[in-house]
């Protein structure tokens, strides 16, 4: 028999270094896991991480690509982050970043043809978030009411979005379609008074700029509003909530719409700055998945949500540059394989940061 | 009138639920030790595109399933380390499990993406049982997975409610202090049991690649499946028998598309909306059978979803 015995013992202090080295860790694994499969595959690791990073992180337009798609994910990291930390799974930020897209770019189309470019930009933005909330609404309303699990309801209303999504552009002759184009159906163009503006020559916009923005709203919201003190306690106990005369069903279904807002907004910033349509086939990248991972890996902290959103942009982002490689091709999907690697290694690596391991003789274990 | 097409449905139906009820079969065992895992849509995917691999590669249709349901089963092994043996969040670790399985599947299947596989499960007909109208083609006329999934339906709720480990089990998902205390291995229990449900879940997967999609693709293959399957548990109030009711629902609502275009008094829905009606479903059947207060009364599992630490009981 194994002559050591392991167990897992809670950590009685606590260094504010582990909540970092955590992560990083876990992405270090990651990569070593990925490894093993990219080499099953009969592709060199090295060259492929090298590569991946060379091409998100070093040069001008490596950086500025990684940052675009950076800020979808910001939005539908925070959406995960506000409800997450409540205990409250919204998975569903995938279906209400579509009906941001279908909200926003409906009204890009029908109200922002005379307005000036700012104003026109947050139409969109607000026309975006609503949508998102109201998808939320549904499993809002059920989870406060009935209990019913938010996890399969918000999931069940992403994949009702979607078909909603494919049914305007591809299945029918709607408002959403451009409906001159005569060859591939594809969504009608919103006019540049509801654009971002582009940063130089890059493919960056001012999205950016605002999903920070937001970030640092939903920290404020969290820390110093009273709603943010209710969602702190209703996530940490129920009935201690109820005892202390917060009024709980609010408190949830509030929670719930803000992070459908947030996936609702991400769908608008797409459209405003990146595919200025509803565009299907440019929307259906699981950017309302990838949330849950950036929200995780940041510890459903705001800040750091920026920092891993704009790191696993970089990743997927290379996963397209990969494509330019010599040699056999080695798949997009890469990206998205070590994406759930990084999130299965942090959850394992969490408990790490309260508990740690300790080895001891089975012998010396039997004697005491 | 077109009678003849909503048999057709219908014996569809019976070959679309065979996915679901292996998957919610797969999550009840789970579930039923405690262990909620809600990474059912990954695991099938791995099920999947290692059945798809090795159907195509030996043309064998017996081995690509044990492939794929052995694949689903270690698979589930992540889940089942993560939760039992480091505790961790046993939402977040399913969720996690969706993620990978869902990047890894497609990075091992994007050379096969949109290849055909030409297997298919030979229908078994029950000689003149097959002619009787309606019941024949719906019951005694189907492929062996159809009988293999009520068996094991069958050799579960026996399993379960008859037998001395079945009833560990169940004091495990109840009580693990107390199971504990009565000398049950609480955690090779749910070790077992979440990979038992990874096996079918893998199984389900493959089953859908070899026997009812023509060909791989990762967001065509399962479609949702394994999260319907989430919520048929739920439905079926624990009960396996109950599982195979639900399935059938959840199969002709998959179907239904079929049955409906075909009818003149039918109004013209556009395919879309009726490719939403399963999802719809799901959310109704939640809706009515999963509030908080009739889960308790029906007997979800108590300790569903709650790491178990010998130390802190």
């Amino acid at each position: 028999m194994i002559p050591f015995r392991f167990r897992l013992e809670r950590r009685l202090e606590r260094h504010w270094w582990q909540s970092v080295l955590t992560p990083l860790l876990s992405i270090l694994a990651a990569f070593a896991a990925g490894a093993i499969f990219l080499l099953i595959k009969g592709f060199d690791p090295i060259t492929v991480y090298r590569e991946l990073f060379k091409a998100s992180f070093t040069s001008k337009f490596g950086i500025t690509d990684s940052l675009t798609i950076a800020v979808p994910l910001i939005l539908t990291g925070l959406a995960a982050a506000v409800v997450f930390r409540m205990n409250i799974f919204n998975i569903g930020a995938e279906g209400q970043l579509y009906l941001g897209a279908i909200f926003g770019s409906w009204a890009g189309l029908a109200l922002t043809g005379n307005l000036p470019t700012v104003l026109g930009v947050a139409v969109v933005l607000v026309a975006g978030a609503v949508g998102g909330a109201l998808w939320a609404a549904p499993a809002a309303v059920f989870k406060a009411y009935f209990g019913t699990s938010e996890i399969i309801t918000t999931l069940m209303l992403t994949f009702i979005a979607l078909f909603l999504m494919r049914y305007l552009i591809f299945g029918s002759h709607s408002y959403w379609r451009d409906n001159e184009a005569a060859n591939f159906p594809q969504g009608k163009k919103i006019p540049s008074s509801a654009r971002f503006e582009l940063w130089s020559d890059t493919r960056l916009h001012w999205g950016l700029v605002v999903a920070i923005a937001i970030a640092v709203l939903v920290w404020v919201i969290i820390r110093f509003t009273s709603l943010g003190y209710d969602m702190n306690v209703v996530g940490s106990s129920d009935a201690a909530a109820r005892y202390s005369g917060i009024p709980v069903r609010r408190t949830v279904i509030m929670a719930i719409l803000i992070s459908g807002a947030l996936g609702g907004l991400a769908g608008a910033t797409e459209v405003a700055g990146r595919a200025y349509a509803l565009d299907p086939n440019g929307l259906e990248l699981g950017l309302g998945f990838t949330g849950i991972v950036v929200a995780a890996l940041a510890r459903y902290n705001p800040f750091a949500i920026i920092l891993v959103a704009t790191f696993l942009g970089g990743l997927r982002n290379a996963g397209v540059a990969l494509q330019g490689l010599p040699g056999e091709r080695v798949p997009v999907e890469v990206s998205l394989m070590l994406q759930g690697a990084i999130l299965l290694f942090a959850i394992g690596g969490e408990i790490f940061t309260h508990h740690r391991l300790s080895v001891s003789r089975v012998a010396e274990a039997v004697a005491t | 009138m077109n009678d003849a097409v909503f048999v057709l449905t219908l014996a569809a139906a019976v070959g679309a639920a065979v996915p679901i009820a292996l998957a919610a079969l797969g999550e009840l065992l789970a579930e039923t030790s405690g262990v909620l895992n809600l990474g059912v849509e990954g695991m099938m995917l791995i099920g999947a595109v290692m059945a798809f691999q090795v159907g195509d590669a030996t043309g064998s249709l017996w081995l690509a399933l044990l492939v794929g349901s052995l694949a689903g089963a270690l698979f589930s092994s992540i889940h089942a380390f993560l939760c039992v043996t480091l505790r961790a969040n046993q939402i977040v670790s399913g969720l996690a499990l969706v993620i990978f399985g869902t990047g890894l599947s497609t990075f091992i299947g994007k050379s096969i993406e949109g290849k055909p596989l030409d297997t298919d499960f030979t229908p078994i007909r029950w000689g003149f049982l097959a002619d009787i109208p309606v019941l024949g083609p719906l019951l005694f006329d189907q492929d062996p997975m159809v009988y293999a999934t009520i068996a094991i339906a069958i050799a579960i709720t026996l399993y379960l409610n008859r037998t001395k480990a079945g009833l560990a089990v169940r004091a495990v998902g109840e009580s693990p202090g107390t199971a504990d205390t009565m000398g049950v291995a609480v955690a090779a229990t749910r070790y077992v049991h979440v990979m038992l449900g990874g096996l079918l879940a893998g199984m389900a997967g493959a089953y859908l690649v070899l026997g009812q999609v023509p060909s791989w693709s990762q967001d065509g293959t399962t479609a949702g499946i394994g999260w319907i399957a989430l919520a048929l548990v739920v439905f079926a109030s624990w009960r396996p028998l109950r599982v195979l009711l639900g399935a059938f629902l959840f199969g002709f609502a998959r179907r239904a598309n079929f049955w409906l275009q075909g009818e003149d008094w039918a109004p013209d829905i556009p395919a879309e909306f009726l490719s939403m009606l399963p999802y719809l479903l799901t959310i109704a059947v939640l809706v009515v059978w999963g509030s908080r207060d009739l889960r308790r009364r029906v007997g979800s599992p108590s300790a569903l979803g709650v790491p178990y630490d010998r130390a802190e009981r």
